[in-house]
């Protein structure tokens, strides 16, 4: 076993719901992106991978160690959780220095690199005001700060970008490969393949629990553009947005479903997010977070495992 | 649109040890409590209450005891108050049900668990923020008894001061016995309520049928009072005390709770050795 994560036949099951059923997979440096629809088991192999989970079956390794009980090797780690409502009521400063203090850096030092820290995410600004005030998407950055802080050797990252606005989508992509170029592993899991397309091409497809395919993504590209791609976008100006976006030529069809939402779908979702950043600072729109139905993902999935 | 971003660092250094770090989720515990209404009530009123209670005893003493000696027996009367027993069990409930059952239901516990933290460091920061709140009901006003007797001159200084320790001594089995049980309550689930009720079922749920089934109209079997923590308590203040007649011994209540208190602190150990951090 070399890599940076290695997996063998890892299974896991909560009482009779299976999590992980034999995932075989080796993900090696910089950035690896695990793509699966929700409930494939993403969450579950982040969680054995940084101890917090027993595997029933097989075995894992996270930079040769096994990871489970395993403190020395937390120190080396970055987690970023998916779930949003930790601590609501300290401020981003107070967050990222807690844990940095967990980590063991003294208050002094903890200050200073909680501050590097939310000024790398983008947060400077905001960083006195509680969790429970930020949108999704700066609770997303701020996460991924109090993970980068410790200055770890691995990132994990579990849909960082859930959520997350479209300037700070460009804001944690950077980030991410910064982090990467800099010599740090990455692991990131999404249910929008399109998401990390525009970091890595390293791909590990998850479905039900089992390793489906991995390596590069061009090979499934092909596949998955045949299936219109869909974006929820949150906001106020609905119209406004349609408008906006009904220009592009690969939209092939918008709806409102709420009156601060729309859905948007597309049939070339890297040109769709390349353009959506600049179209909402050109036309001064408010947009207020992205997310992506796992239904145009779920049909290639169907269509991958028969 | 251009993002400029400042350059990654890894971070190499000395890192502070295990003290620091366990200071840290005291801290971190001891900020949500102190903004959650409901913990600033159980705080609040219940050292008010017995506090007060306390030094009511003392200003009655002469009153309480007339015609008898004020020696160390009578601190077994601020011991016994029941105001202590209800806002124990109150404090317990409200902030030691929630310690862990709101990390495993928020998910904080991921959070601590991603940080080079053992079990062993959160289970005795997060009785580091229990013991010190329960102490300021189960100790405080058993502590101020007979300080307050000594300022005002009721009691002898040999015998305020041997009751200020007893009282340290005896407050503190109190405290032991309800952190580590609350803790382990808090360990089992992620609802709160459900380790706040069962905070209540372990103090009166034992004691009120103890008391039925020991008493002289039912089984008439004093033995039964073991079960009950608050008649263990007793009993080891009537030992400390001095008091002579009482329905059980104290050295085997003494001894039931301390077993109770180590294995309830080994079982939650073990517990979150073993915890999984299942995503909710």
């Amino acid at each position: 076993m070399t890599g940076v994560v290695e997996a063998h036949e890892l299974s896991k099951w909560y009482g009779e719901v299976l999590g992980l059923n034999g995932f075989t997979a080796s993900f090696g440096s910089g950035i690896t992106g695990l793509v699966g629809p929700n409930g494939a088991g993403k969450s579950t192999l982040f969680k054995l991978l940084i101890g917090q989970l027993r595997s029933d079956k097989g075995e894992v390794r996270l930079l040769g160690e096994d990871p489970w009980n395993n403190v020395p090797l937390k120190r080396r780690l970055g987690y970023c959780p998916e779930h949003n409502q930790v601590w609501g009521w300290m401020t981003a400063t107070r967050f990222v220095e807690t844990l940095l203090r967990l980590d063991g850096l003294p208050a002094a030092d903890a200050r200073t690199k909680a501050a590097e820290a939310l000024e790398l995410v983008g947060l400077t600004k905001a960083k006195d005001r509680p969790l429970k005030t930020y949108s999704r998407g700066m609770r997303q950055r701020a996460k991924l700060a109090q993970a980068l802080a410790h200055g770890p050797e691995v990132l994990i990252l579990d849909e960082p970008l859930s959520g997350a606005d479209p300037v700070g989508r460009v804001h944690i992509l950077r980030t991410i490969s910064r982090f990467a170029r800099e010599g740090g592993h990455v692991l990131m899991s999404t249910h929008v393949l399109y998401e990390i397309e525009r970091i890595t091409e390293n791909i590990v497809l998850i479905h039900n629990g089992k390793g489906i395919a991995s390596g590069n993504l061009h090979a499934i590209r092909a596949l998955i553009d045949q299936h219109p791609h869909a974006v929820r976008i949150a906001t106020p100006q609905p119209r406004e947005v349609a408008q906006a976006l009904a220009g592009m030529d690969h939209v092939v069809a918008i709806e409102m479903p709420t009156a601060d939402a729309l859905i948007v779908r597309t049939r070339q979702p890297d040109a769709f997010y390349r353009e959506l950043p600049e179209i909402v600072v050109e036309h001064r729109l408010d947009v207020r977070g992205l997310e992506s139905p796992d239904d145009s993902l779920e049909a290639v999935f169907r269509y991958l495992v028969g | 649109m251009s993002i400029s971003l400042p350059t990654y660092t890894r971070r190499e250094g000395p890192l502070l040890g295990r003290g620091p770090r366990v200071r840290t989720i005291v801290v971190t515990g001891l900020r949500r409590e102190f903004k959650r209404p409901a913990a600033i009530f159980a705080i609040g009123i219940g050292t008010a209450i017995t506090t007060i209670t306390a030094i009511v005893f003392v200003l009655l003493a002469p009153f309480f005891l007339q015609g008898q000696p004020l020696d160390l027996t009578f601190f077994y009367l601020p011991a016994s108050n029941l105001a202590i027993l209800f806002f124990v069990t109150l404090m317990a409930s409200v902030v030691g049900a929630g310690l862990i059952a709101d990390d495993l239901d928020s998910m904080a516990l991921t959070l601590y668990l991603s940080r080079p933290i053992t079990p062993a460091d959160y289970l005795i920061a997060k009785a580091a923020i229990l013991a010190p709140l329960v102490s300021m009901i189960s100790v405080l006003p058993l502590f101020i008894t007979p300080l307050l007797g000594l300022l005002l001159g009721l009691f002898p200084w040999d015998i305020a001061l041997a009751a200020m320790g007893l009282s340290i001594v005896v407050g503190l089995v109190l405290t032991a016995f309800y952190t580590s049980i609350a803790l382990f309550l808090s360990s089992l689930t992620r609802r709160k309520s459900y380790a706040a009720a069962g905070m209540f079922a372990v103090t009166f749920g034992l004691w009120i049928p103890a008391q039925v089934f020991a008493s002289p109209g039912a089984l008439d079997n004093p033995s039964l009072l073991y079960i009950a923590p608050w008649e263990d308590f007793l009993a080891v203040a009537r030992g400390a005390y001095g008091v002579s007649s009482g329905p059980i011994d104290w050295p085997l209540a003494l001894a039931i709770l301390l077993a109770a208190t180590v294995l309830a602190a080994l079982a939650t150990y073990l517990r979150m050795r073993a915890v999984e951090v299942v995503t909710g």
